[in-house]
């Protein structure tokens, strides 16, 4: 099928876009000029959005910053859901071609990067597939559903020379750059301990019986890889959340942020847990699954530390803050750090993220320990995909935090301590575990 | 309020002169009846602690999963996967075992297609050589073929695989790229088969705005 049959345009847009068609197939690519593959530091990025419900519509949104300095052009946008994909369309300016299936995007020669903000069960299958058909990829998180998905999005991004990133922002947040150059000058000292809090994963207190899809949502297309099932209307939208195969509660959304930040600050991105054990529980009726409180506890060694997620944990009341400084509008999550010395704590750990005071006040001397200091999410990636430089939340280090929500959860539904070897990324001792770190995805849409 | 776990305490107390086999049952009829519970609590209570039923409570379970109160039949049904991931310890073989052998004979008996759909999973995460066989044949029925082959690509060992290999050998040709796939994940070869997992099948009716500045 022709990409160019969803276009309609007005008589001179027709002449104009059949004009520059016959002379070059869409837009020119932006890496024509640059190094084979990596556009050039002054070339406007050519991007797709694909999932443009939820955070998708945020970063549609968000993207029109980048638009409007010209540094980027959004040329296509995509949904399984042909409402949602209308209505992006009438937000999108200059002329973005609306696709139900991503796949057509990948064909296009002319797109040098996706931004993915579909259900995570989509995740992995979408982003190896962006980066062997040569797109880089901005991903939502959590990166993916099971280990293995992890492995194949570490392979792809290495393989095919991609720049990644996943969307766990809280990394490039100024209050997080305070909070990591606090504790990597051992303000709190020799840190041994980090607790996460959040509220708990709500119940679903509506259930109700299977029915067709609506007309708009192309069901087997949502699902994608996950088995088929009926459709329920408690699935989807934004509800996948709270379903275990697709959204995984609590610990995959929130947790990909709060953890990332624990990960990043204790200079542990390159560290797997050795022992993952998990107790929760579970809703007590309708169709979400996932727990709702939650307790994992991850130890680490060499350098020896010990993670906790905890729903709902020892939330930590909100801080004062002055009235120049931003408001801690969710204070229901974050961290406490335990040192030698001190503790110290944060609020959210996403788009919010909130320091302690005196992360926020503390005035590094002369010689003081430095650390990255990101440009901003988006910033940072498109500064990957032109110098190749590596991203904040590169793949590696977003695997290796869905790799703690992905354990904590099969610790849970297991109701036993999983061992396990980082190195090899497989479960010690333990078989019918070790199968449940993939999950084999119906035909065609696998990795 | 009494919660199911005094009723299977209860039921095991009484039970205990007569027996283990009795005070088993008496455990098990108490564990099907929290979960036909018109309380929540109690069944939620009920299907968490199906595990320690092991094989016994596959039967009751699974006939439950048909009924006809839906949050029952949910109950039931995790319940089922209750008794699957505990059964999958690495320290309880002969559980686990017991729990394939209840999960098959349910398989080949006359279960309606959404609990053999449910079955397969199962068995793809409990299943050693002696699934293999039962689910293989379900990759003749097209309605359970996709999840008969995806389960097949779970199960670990050269039964598994060679049993993919022939399916593959000897499948229909809108079947066979599919095949391929769990073949090649599952360590075995099918060369010349090509894979359309890149190609566009799903154009939309949603089309672009009209605007001066064209495509581009």
């Amino acid at each position: 099928m022709s990409t160019h049959q969803n276009l309609k345009l007005s008589r001179r847009g027709f002449l104009k876009a059949a004009g520059a068609t016959m002379a070059l197939p869409y837009i020119i690519p932006s890496g024509v000029l640059a190094a084979p593959g990596r556009p050039g530091a002054n070339d406007r990025l050519v991007l797709a959005h694909i999932g443009i419900g939820g955070m998708g519509g945020f970063h549609l949104n968000d993207m029109q910053r980048f638009v409007e300095k010209g540094e980027v052009q959004v040329a296509a946008v995509c949904d399984a859901d042909e409402k949602r994909l209308a209505d992006a369309v009438t937000k999108t300016p200059a002329g973005a071609i609306p696709y139900r299936d991503y796949r057509y995007i990948l064909e296009r020669k002319d797109i040098d990067a996706v931004v993915i903000a579909t259900p995570d069960h989509w995740h992995a299958v979408q982003m190896v597939h962006a980066c062997e058909s040569g797109k880089h990829v901005y991903v939502e998180k959590p990166a993916c559903c099971t280990i293995a998905e992890g492995t194949a999005m570490m392979n792809a991004a290495r393989d095919n020379k991609r720049a990644v990133q996943v969307g766990s922002q809280g990394r490039s947040e100024h209050e997080a750059y305070l909070a990591h150059r606090y504790l990597a000058n051992g303000n709190i000292g020799h840190i041994d301990r980090v607790d996460c809090f959040h509220y708990p994963s709500p119940a679903d207190d509506e259930p109700v019986p299977d029915s067709e899809p609506p007309e708009e949502l192309d069901w087997d297309l949502w699902l994608g890889p996950l088995r088929w099932r009926p459709y329920n209307k408690r699935y989807a939208h934004g509800t996948f959340r709270w379903i275990m195969e697709s959204g995984g509660g609590q610990i995959r959304d929130r947790g990909a942020h709060v953890m990332s930040c624990a990960k990043y600050w204790m200079n542990a991105d390159g560290q797997s847990p050795v022992t993952v054990e998990a107790t929760g529980t579970p809703p007590t009726k309708g169709l979400w699954d996932s727990c709702v409180t939650l307790d994992v506890t991850y130890t680490f060694k060499d350098p020896d530390w010990i993670l906790t997620w905890r729903q709902p944990g020892d939330p930590v009341p909100k801080e004062e803050r002055r009235p120049d400084e931003p408001e801690i509008s969710r204070p229901g999550y974050g961290a406490v750090y335990h040192g030698d010395k001190d503790t110290f704590h944060h609020w959210g750990g996403d788009g919010g993220t909130w320091a302690e005071r005196k992360a926020r006040e503390w005035v590094p001397a002369a010689g003081a320990v430095e650390v990255f200091q990101s440009p901003g999410h988006k910033e940072d990636w498109f500064n990957g995909i032109k110098t190749g430089a590596p991203t904040i939340m590169n793949i590696d280090a977003a695997v290796g935090v869905a790799d703690l929500c992905n354990l904590g959860n099969l610790s849970y539904l297991l109701g036993r301590k999983l061992q396990w070897d980082g190195k090899k990324r497989r479960i010690i001792g333990d078989e019918v575990a070790n199968r449940m770190l993939s999950r084999p995805q119906r035909y065609p849409y696998h990795l | 309020m009494r919660t199911h776990a005094d009723s299977v305490a209860a039921a095991t107390t009484l039970a205990a002169g007569a027996g283990e086999a009795t005070a088993q049952n008496a455990a098990l009829q108490a564990l099907l009846e929290g979960i036909q519970s018109s309380d929540e609590q109690v069944r939620t209570a009920a299907w968490r602690s199906a595990g320690e039923a092991g094989a016994a409570a596959v039967p009751g379970l699974a006939q439950l999963t048909e009924h006809q109160d839906l949050e029952v039949a949910r109950a039931a049904r995790r319940g089922l996967w209750q008794v699957v991931r505990q059964a999958g310890n690495p320290r309880t073989e002969t559980v686990r075992q017991a729990v394939e052998a209840g999960l098959l004979e349910l398989l080949n008996s006359n279960s309606s297609p959404a609990l053999q759909h449910e079955l397969q999973w199962m068995l793809s995460e409990i299943g050693g050589d002696a699934a293999v066989a039962p689910i293989a044949a379900l990759l003749e029925q097209e309605a359970l073929r996709e999840d008969a082959r995806m389960a097949l690509e779970r199960i670990p060992g050269k039964k598994a695989r060679v049993a993919l290999k022939k399916a593959f050998d000897d499948a229909p040709g809108d079947i066979k790229p599919a095949l391929a796939v769990s073949l090649r994940n599952h360590g075995g070869k099918a060369p010349g088969v090509p894979d359309d997992k890149l190609r566009p099948v799903r154009p939309t009716s949603v089309q672009a705005l009209a605007s001066e500045g064209g495509a581009s």
